[in-house]
């Protein structure tokens, strides 16, 4: 699917896990509208689940009703996904390690970044046809 | 799909069959982790966990997974995966525990 114009989609969720997997249902969604073959909605799909398991962890738990905030950006054929808490907690959570080899193989880059707006997380996945020149 | 454990105690073979549905995530991997030591504590024998209806699996329900592989090993006791979905599949080659997991008879998707 070629794309010139960026489409920009805005999710916010409860810092709750009980909403990831609303977080995997949308992003299968938004994955298969721009045409992504199965198995790389299977891999966008599994990648924002553990972006989202992360940022989670990372809460700061003494700040309640928070929430964080996916955006799916589609242009030239990428699409970047970007994930933001704003309160976390520098702390190493469980499992951090392989949430992130998880989306370090799953897509083409990872980046994570903290400052004093908050933790965010951005990786992309470009789209197969691509690679094959379609 | 909705989440849910059913265990089966085979007499015969001696072993827990485990068949778990749905998905495995951050909101229910305390669940399936506690759901399964119980098992273990209340007969401590091999497992077989089926996961035929498994859609997904994530990195906390591979640490409950983990968890519940350290303590079978305390009893000198195996855990066996079967029917697990390619695409679950591809997690654990990742993650390397398919050298730590006995995987047997994977499902076509």
């Amino acid at each position: 699917m070629s794309n010139k114009k960026s489409e920009q989609i805005k999710l916010t969720l409860p810092v709750n896990a009980a909403y990831v997997s609303a977080a995997r249902l949308t992003t299968s969604s938004i994955a298969n509208r721009l045409g992504f073959e199965i198995d790389e909605i299977e891999d966008i799909k599994t990648a924002v689940s553990e972006a989202c398991t992360y940022v989670i962890k990372k809460h700061n738990s003494s700040e309640t009703n928070d929430s964080f905030k996916i955006c799916f950006d589609f242009l030239d054929n990428i699409l970047n996904i970007s994930i933001s808490l704003k309160n976390f907690s520098e702390k190493e959570s469980e499992n951090e390690e392989m949430s992130l080899l998880v989306i370090k193989a799953l897509m083409n880059t990872l980046e994570i970044k903290t400052s004093e707006e908050g933790l965010n997380i951005q990786m992309s996945k470009k789209h197969v046809s691509t690679f094959f020149g379609v | 799909m909705d989440f849910s454990v059913n265990s089966n105690y085979d007499e015969k073979n001696n072993y827990w069959l485990i068949n778990v549905a749905g998905e495995i995530d951050i909101f229910n991997s305390t669940e399936f982790k506690t759901t399964i030591l119980e098992l273990l504590e209340e007969k401590p024998t091999d497992i077989k966990i089926d996961c035929e209806n498994l859609s997904y699996i994530d990195s906390t329900g591979l640490g409950a997974l983990i968890a519940v592989l350290k303590k079978s090993k305390s009893y000198n006791k195996e855990i066996c995966l079967k029917n697990v979905r390619p695409s679950l599949s591809k997690l654990f080659k990742i993650t390397n525990l398919d050298k730590v997991f006995v995987i047997e008879g994977d499902v076509n998707e």
